[in-house]
């Protein structure tokens, strides 16, 4: 019975941690700030549901906490502020990225395959039931990051880092069924204050600028 | 000598259910658009009609316009011979394997390609162009996304590539077999002229892709071109069915194994064409540049798959 709970547990942490990682793929292929949004809500409902999932076989109650501050936080909270930063920017579709999408989706495989090279000896010396996804968990690391790096939007930038942070969150889920509840909280506190911070940049990046394409901030130097 | 008969027995099926497929997807298409739209058995009578016509060719065109639909059709039907329809052991097993299925569907698409441009029509041209733009980069991703199932079942033969999932049943939620499953279906919508990739249904040249190259193609060329169409689609949906969710596939060569196997495979056919109808309706038709980008995310799909596969095991 525990060896098919195991089984049972393997492969729905390893499922939820693919829908994670295929939202952030999403990221790349979208063009509109709409869509980004839209996006990360989902990644970050199904989050939840992962941390529910490994908090309920790993038998880690304060999981269920993290994960209702997760959905507070990440789908109702940050989403919302985001769509009205949004609409009084005015609607700007990111339509010259740094390297064009379709290059941008192929990068993000080999970068998935990357993280699977690199965390090889770790998924083979782990004996936990979820070490299938933590491969996962750090291509979703690196795609947050790629999505940091080559888009020029500023509130794309944003969302990018909001996915970096996902990824780090499914990496502990996963490889340590999750961290203390008080520095689960103290990250998402840094977290909610740093995107805070990045809003009042963006507006005032806009208004100074009329765009927030970040190539004009080039202006600066003159 | 029952293995042959059953196997001739499995290509007349595919080639008489073929066309009724198509009609099916147009007929459901129609009624989700509250039109009463041609029963599902009307791209017979079409056959029947476009096989008694003349066929009335440009002075231009070569050989190779004529040969070009006989090519066609008998490809596709010669893939009909090495997939798993109702059974997964095969006499033709070791004729054809995966590679051999990608292979031989593109052949067809290659001298589709050729006899669109053979007339020296603008419009072929450009529906040649715009096909082989499409199948670069879909190609590779059939046989990626089988692959990933593939290196589970170790060997890239579809019989032994069924058997395997149907003696492995939790294998079905791994995220290989999802991802495998959604890249395939992606490419399955590009290679078969479905929308978001190109309209079938379209009547401006314009936004043609399939229909570009078969424009100058009239009698009995033209029924060749689309029942080898019809049939094209008829093998995705069944790689779709029988690769990803085996269960009703005959193990065993009695008649009541094959009844079922024959009962499975047309529901599954009809749930995919619901499917397919219901997307072509609800979304619109891509602008072509953003095609690649979509089937880039259809090969990254399935080179995640494979890579799950491969490094889980």
């Amino acid at each position: 019975m525990n060896f098919m709970n195991d089984a049972l547990f393997s492969q729905l942490s390893t499922l939820g941690a693919s829908v994670v990682l295929f939202f952030g793929i999403a990221l790349l292929w979208r063009r509109s700030l709409h869509s980004y949004v839209a996006a990360f809500k989902w990644q970050s409902a199904v989050l939840a549901l992962l941390f529910v999932i490994v908090g309920y076989f790993g038998n880690d109650h304060e999981l269920y906490i993290v994960a209702i501050v997760l959905f507070g936080l990440k789908v109702l909270i940050i989403p919302r502020y985001l769509d009205r930063l949004q609409a009084r920017i005015g609607i700007e579709r990111e339509a010259t990225p740094y390297v064009n999408v379709a290059s941008s989706l192929i990068i993000a495989g080999l970068l998935v395959l990357f993280a699977y090279a690199v965390t090889r000896p770790v998924v083979s010396l782990s004996t936990l039931p979820t070490r299938g996804g933590l491969p996962l968990a750090i291509g979703l690391i690196f795609v947050g990051l790629f999505v940091i790096i080559t888009r020029k939007k500023a509130l794309t930038q944003v969302v990018g880092f909001l996915v970096l942070e996902n990824g780090i969150a499914l990496l502990a889920a996963l490889g340590t069924y999750g961290i203390p509840l008080i520095v689960e909280l103290g990250v998402f506190l840094d977290v909610l204050m740093g995107f805070l911070v990045m809003q009042v940049f963006v507006y005032h990046i806009q208004s100074t600028f009329d765009s927030i394409d970040v190539d004009r901030l080039n202006q600066l130097r003159h | 000598m029952t293995g042959y008969l059953l196997e001739l027995a499995q290509v007349l099926l595919a080639l008489t259910l073929a066309p009724g497929l198509v009609g099916l997807i147009r007929w459901l298409k129609a009624r989700l658009q509250n039109r009463r739209g041609a029963p599902p058995w009307q791209p017979y009578f079409e056959l029947r009609k476009l096989f008694g016509k003349e066929v009335v060719m440009s002075n231009n065109a070569s050989w190779l316009f004529r040969f070009a639909p006989y090519i066609v059709f008998s490809s596709a039907v010669a893939v009909t011979f090495i997939i798993p329809l109702i059974t997964a052991t095969l006499p033709f097993d070791n004729v054809g394997d995966l590679i051999a299925v990608v292979y031989l569907l593109l052949l067809g698409t290659f001298f589709l390609a050729l006899a669109g441009l053979d007339p020296g029509t603008a419009f072929g041209g450009m529906g040649a162009s715009r096909e082989m733009t499409v199948a670069a980069i879909a190609e590779p991703t059939i046989a990626l996304s089988i692959f990933g199932l593939a290196l589970g079942a170790g060997s890239t033969n579809l019989g032994r590539i069924v058997m395997h999932t149907l003696a492995d049943p939790a294998a079905v939620i791994n995220p290989g077999h999802l991802l495998g499953f959604a890249a395939l279906f992606i490419v399955m919508l590009a290679e078969t002229g479905r929308l978001p990739i190109d309209n079938p249904a379209t009547h401006l040249e314009l936004t043609m892709i399939h229909e570009a190259m078969i424009l100058e193609y009239s009698g009995r060329y033209l029924a060749l071109i689309e029942w080898a169409a019809a049939i094209k689609l008829f093998i995705f949906f069944s790689l779709l069915a029988n690769l990803f969710l085996p269960w009703g596939v005959a193990t065993s060569l009695t008649p009541a194994a094959l009844g079922i196997a024959l009962l499975a495979l047309v529901v599954k056919l009809a749930v995919l064409a619901l499917a397919v109808a219901l997307l072509e309706t609800r979304i619109a038709k891509l602008r072509l540049f953003r095609v690649p980008e979509l089937l880039g995310l259809s090969f990254v799909l399935a080179l995640l798959a494979v890579t799950s596969s491969f490094l889980l095991r």
